[in-house]
């Protein structure tokens, strides 16, 4: 699997979003599920998922689906 | 000495979006243009559909300012309930709506879009009336909870004196206005002549910590969640110079983060404030001194000045006495006048005359502290035993199981928890220790694992939704 397609998996799952929700062009408080309580289940997600470790600056610049791409293929993340 | 107003201190607003400055001359401007147009809105009870952002702020103090009531509503409200609560109280407007207004209204212009009410008739609230705060109702439908103008004043001086609020303080809107943690934290420094920077982002947003280091921001208000998230943020006050103030509330934050964020302030000369409340007491009831918390953990601290504690033992006598457990009575200029679940009930005077049941169970300590040990109605039935579903959750927490955050509801004659990425071995493990604890079968707790507790907006567990999943 794409490493697109698993953090997309990820998203709907802790966010508990709509599979048919526009993921991969998201942002963070685009929708009320992606609030500040929301962000820290899915950061928590996230690390479990692709198995990393995000630093204090990466949690707070998350701030959409795509920087969550790059800040996976930064850190060397595998589907 | 009370102010007569919000704007009276000298309060100042920042707008982090715009880096809009606000002062003191200019923000009673905007508040007085916004409380102008209210001059075309019929008599009665005004709703304020309110976001984190300048336009609520000035809505809500020009209603104020005005003595017109308001009732804070969160923006993000659906529709249907909006709807609803507009039918059963008739506002004379409903400040912050835009989109198609319901039958009876007309599109309007105060401090942005309203619907105003087309008919002139209608109840005429009670003239000690100013703010009315939505929660829950035991239907399931939202009720409000009434405070009079001189409430609202009084709990916002007391907070400011036992914080030590004055003119130098900056405080961010890390909470929504609507809930009444994140009003009184507007109101209590503008009463003191203080800056209250308007931010939207929260403290999981990097906007939200831009405006800390741009406004040199000096103090963060969370409740138990967010508490959470500046752990897993690996928050370290070093970094930001200037916040040396955090206060919490909305719930009670468990020991060990009490202990760790208390450290994190020392060790850079800062300080934490622990405080309890309740939206009927207009929030505040008690602080702890910051000098105070290290001894006296797990205290919610000792009555705001000019309120006082009280124990209702169960035979029904009331008491001072130290280590008497029985229901928490709150005295104090603060308390609600009462609830309003119609548009009758808004024409209502003072009910409570200065003494709220707060529900909480507690007791005093030979300070005058308080510590609660759990609420009144928060009781499931295990087998026909009754078990208090606080001390049941305090119960895991002082448990050595390595648990992630619990939370019991009743189900039938069981009590489901559910707790955060916990794997079956822990929560066999979980279960057994309730039922050896409690003398119970272990059969009784129904121990699940969920990937995170659902919240209200106001951040406490929703308790609510979990009784409906159990």
């Amino acid at each position: 699997m794409a490493l697109n397609d698993k953090l997309r998996d990820v998203f709907v799952e802790a966010l508990g979003i709509d599979a048919s929700v526009d993921v991969e062009n998201l942002k963070y408080r685009d929708i009320e599920e992606w609030d500040s309580v929301g962000h820290m289940a899915l950061v928590a997600a996230i690390e479990d998922e692709f198995d990393v470790e995000f630093a204090t600056d990466q949690v707070i610049d998350m701030s959409s689906f795509k920087v969550a791409v790059d800040m996976l293929e930064g850190l060397g993340a595998k589907a | 000495m009370t102010a007569r107003g919000l704007l009276d201190g000298g309060g100042r607003l920042v707008d982090a979006v715009s880096g809009e400055v606000f002062e003191p001359e200019e923000l009673r401007a905007r508040v007085g243009a916004v409380a102008a147009e209210l001059a075309d809105v019929p008599p009665g009870v005004l709703f304020a559909r309110t976001d984190v952002d300048v336009a609520s702020v000035l809505r809500y103090l020009a209603a104020f300012e005005a003595h017109r009531a308001v009732a804070l509503l969160d923006a993000g409200q659906d529709r249907e309930v909006l709807l609803e609560l507009v039918a059963r109280f008739r506002p004379a407007a409903v400040l912050g709506a835009d989109g198609d207004a319901p039958e009876g209204y007309r599109g309007g212009v105060v401090g942005g879009p309203a619907w105003v009410r087309e008919s002139a008739d209608g109840v005429t609230p009670h003239p000690d009336l100013a703010v009315l705060l939505p929660t829950s109702g035991s239907t399931g439908n939202p009720k409000f909870v009434r405070l009079s103008r001189s409430a609202v004043l009084a709990n916002a001086e007391a907070i400011a004196d036992v914080l030590g609020i004055d003119a130098a303080e900056v405080a961010p809107t890390s909470l929504p206005l609507h809930y009444s943690y994140g009003m009184s934290v507007l109101n209590s420094h503008l009463v003191r002549g203080a800056t209250v920077v308007v931010e939207g982002s929260g403290v999981m947003g990097r906007p939200f910590w831009t405006a800390v280091e741009e406004y040199k921001i000096t103090s963060l208000a969370g409740v138990p969640y967010h508490y959470e998230m500046l752990k897993r943020l690996k928050f370290d006050p070093a970094k930001y110079p200037s916040l040396r103030t955090i206060t919490q509330a909305g719930g009670k934050l468990r020991d060990d983060l009490v202990v760790l964020f208390n450290d994190k302030m020392l060790a850079v000369g800062g300080r934490m404030f622990v405080m309890y409340g309740q939206t009927e007491a207009g929030p505040r009831m008690s602080t702890i001194p910051a000098e105070r918390l290290a001894d006296k953990i797990g205290s919610a601290g000792p009555a705001l000045p000019g309120g006082a504690f009280v124990i209702r033992a169960e035979d029904g006598t009331e008491t001072t006495e130290p280590d008497v457990v029985g229901e928490v009575l709150y005295r104090g200029p603060n308390v609600m006048m009462g609830y309003a679940e119609s548009e009758a009930e808004l024409a209502e005077g003072d009910t409570r005359h200065g003494e709220l049941e707060t529900g909480d169970l507690g007791r005093l300590d030979s300070d005058g502290y308080l510590h609660l040990t759990g609420r009144l109605k928060r009781i499931g039935k295990v087998f026909g035993n009754r078990v208090n579903l606080d001390d049941l959750e305090q119960l895991l927490r002082g448990s050595g199981l390595d648990l992630g955050a619990a939370a019991a509801v009743p189900a039938g004659d069981k009590v489901v928890v559910w707790v955060e990425d916990c794997a079956a071995d822990t929560r066999k493990a979980a279960a057994r220790t309730l039922a050896e604890k409690l003398h119970l079968h272990v059969s009784g707790f129904d121990v699940r694992d969920i990937d995170a507790l659902p919240l209200l907006p106001s951040g406490k567990i929703d308790y609510r939704s979990l009784e409906g999943r159990a």
